[in-house]
């Protein structure tokens, strides 16, 4: 055999992350230690960074607000928004304090600062950053909690690391995706997992039909695409804490982006009567990634294509997303 | 382009205000004209060329084959000429000349064993990624989405994702080659028909459920071509010099999905062991 493509090992670090959460945590903290002081996002339409800002581990950042659409423009009249973008703090670690660790990381790893120091809850209403669980789905997040680090039933091993689609929202907040656009479609082609927005009117799917990726219906609104999200199987986790829905969950999202083109803000309305007290919003940063920056093995997975680069721009080319097959069953090490 | 003056030309001349001797002096004031029996003609019947046929394009004239397909054919379950099975359809096959595959000695010793083992080493049993020109001939439907620069496939099964690139760039450098599931797809336009050349395989895909297989030397060679806006006629040639003796070919055709609403469904059927732990059930 020829060496395996490098998405393989990728993979396989991020089996073994998910497997053993300390060493995520392990190497989170080294780019933590090594990033530099980030600077708040002042304006919307600040300029791509350079690689090396270690921008996972923003600390704020301004919401793109909801308007026109004054950059680029598809022959369908969508606006552009191809490319490669990938979210700006943290991983899926912890859903509501995204750069403050797993609770009871029995390596005993303090998060860095204090919460006002870390990025906000993804949690962006209600205020308090918190999922309103209701009082049994909220057990059932602490249970998986306490046995995250030792999972003693098949329940406990989070579904990402048996490499099932990261699904809805927790996509937007793994490695970082390509969005191709077509006539009637939004595509994004995430590291887990593959979403296809319809833009076409067609009606959701029949209702008993549930799906890692829900089924997604789409239409621009400015800057704005509002995709309905619905037969959703409620499998996924939303964190390593063990955040989650059930199938009864509807999610109202909005990808409002930048007219420049850098950034959009994802915020979702998540509704789900059977699991939550009430409608919550989560919102997630996300930033652009273009040939400027260095392909990285998270944010940007790519190669950059120079050998037929005209005119001196690299040619960015998406490398085959392969889980499970790579990977010998991915969560293997857990014999249930 | 198709022509439509010779069209309506040949509607008046069938028009009921016509007489039959005019019929035929219009016919002959045509020359050679064939008539045309499909309701439309074009410039060349004179040299008894078929018309071209109409057929989705991009923006800059090129074919479009966004849509949904899907083949017809049982090529899936054994891609050489068989009986019926219990676990397969009689076919005559796909390959070229309805042959066999020149598999060299040793290979053909593999794909017996292969075949006794179908049962349970196909790797589609995993739900792994079945390769190509597999994945082109299973029977799910895949998405075809193009732009100018690349065609993105989506396969139902699996929900594998293959790009093959249309702009103008080449194979990575043999020194930089992966073995890819899927391989490395190049295309370009021959006149309506997409060429696409690919290769750095990887050897863990087999070509159907009879345990027809393949090395990590695969070279593919795919031919797509409308032989209307709807139907797709694809070829693929392959070679693999530690398999075949030669190279060969295969050819399906692939039907566009027409019905009402017709979208694929996510079958990520690998997670079909384990998604029985998930969600929480509620108390």
């Amino acid at each position: 055999m020829k060496k395996m493509k490098s998405l393989k090992q990728k993979c396989l670090v991020a089996s073994t992350l998910v497997l053993f959460p300390l060493a995520v945590n392990a190497a989170e903290d080294g780019q933590a230690a090594s990033a530099a002081v980030v600077k708040p996002i002042v304006s919307s339409e600040s300029k791509p960074k350079a690689e090396g800002d270690n921008i996972r581990w923003e600390k704020k950042y301004v919401n793109v607000p909801e308007g026109q659409w004054t950059g680029p423009r598809l022959a369908d009249g969508q606006p552009d928004v191809q490319g490669h973008w990938s979210n700006t703090v943290s991983n899926h670690a912890n859903f509501t304090d995204p750069q403050g660790g797993i609770p009871g990381d029995p390596q005993g790893r303090p998060p860095k600062g204090t919460r006002a120091d870390r990025a906000p809850s993804r949690v962006s209403d209600p205020a308090d950053g918190e999922i309103p669980y209701q009082p049994w789905a909220r057990a059932k997040q602490q249970e998986f909690l306490q046995y995250f680090f030792n999972a003693i039933k098949p329940e406990y091993i989070e579904p990402l690391a048996r490499c099932a689609p990261a699904g809805v929202p927790k996509s937007f907040y793994w490695h970082g995706y390509e969005i191709r656009q077509y006539p009637g479609y939004v595509v994004f082609l995430f590291s887990s997992g593959t979403r296809v927005i319809h833009l076409d009117g067609k009606p959701h799917l029949p209702e008993n039909i549930k799906l890692w990726n829900a089924d997604s219906r789409g239409h621009w609104e400015g800057n704005t695409l509002v995709v309905d999200v619905t037969n959703n199987n409620g499998k996924a986790r939303f964190s390593r804490t063990g955040d989650f829905s059930s199938e009864n969950v509807h999610i109202q999202e909005k990808y409002i982006f930048a007219n420049d083109g850098s950034r959009y803000t994802y915020q979702a309305l998540v509704t789900d009567p059977t699991v939550y007290t009430r409608p919550w919003t989560v919102t997630i940063p996300a930033r652009r990634y273009t040939a400027k920056d260095k392909p990285n093995g998270w944010h940007f997975e790519v190669l950059l294509n120079t050998r037929d680069a005209k005119g001196g721009e690299p040619i960015i080319e998406r490398d085959e997303r392969i889980c499970v097959e790579n990977n010998g069953g991915f969560g293997q090490g857990v014999k249930h | 382009m198709m022509n439509r003056k010779p069209h309506f030309v040949i509607k008046t001349s069938f028009g009921s205000t016509l007489t039959s001797s005019l019929i035929v002096s219009v016919l002959l004031s045509l020359g050679s004209f064939a008539l045309p029996i499909h309701g439309y003609a074009a410039e060349k019947t004179a040299s008894r060329e078929l018309s071209p046929i109409r057929i989705p394009r991009l923006a800059n004239g090129k074919p479009d084959f966004s849509g949904i397909w899907q083949t017809t054919s049982a090529a899936e379950y054994d891609l050489e000429p068989h009986s019926t099975r219990k676990d397969a359809p009689p076919s005559a096959g796909v390959i070229e000349g309805h042959g066999t595959i020149p598999y060299l000695p040793a290979a053909l010793e593999e794909r017996k064993k292969n075949f006794e083992a179908r049962g349970t080493d196909d790797p589609r049993l995993k739900c792994f990624t079945l390769g190509v020109p597999r994945g082109t001939y299973y029977p799910e439907p895949f998405q075809i989405f193009q732009r100018k620069q690349d065609l993105t496939i989506l396969y139902q099964f699996g929900d594998s994702v293959r790009t093959i690139y249309t702009n103008d760039t080449n194979h990575p450098d043999d020194a930089d080659a992966n073995d890819w599931w899927l391989g490395d797809s190049r295309g370009h336009y021959e006149g309506d028909t997409l060429v696409v050349d690919v290769k750095d395989f990887n050897d863990q895909t087999w070509l159907d459920r009879s345990g027809n297989f393949h090395s990590d030397a695969l070279h593919v060679v795919e031919r797509w071509k409308f032989l209307d806006a709807n139907t797709i006629e694809y070829k693929a040639t392959l070679d693999d010099a530690k398999v075949y003796s030669r190279p060969w070919s295969l050819s399906v055709i692939l039907h566009r999905h027409r019905e009402k609403d017709f979208q694929l469904i996510e079958n990520y059927c690998y997670t079909l062991d384990y998604d029985q732990y998930y969600p929480f059930p509620k108390p």
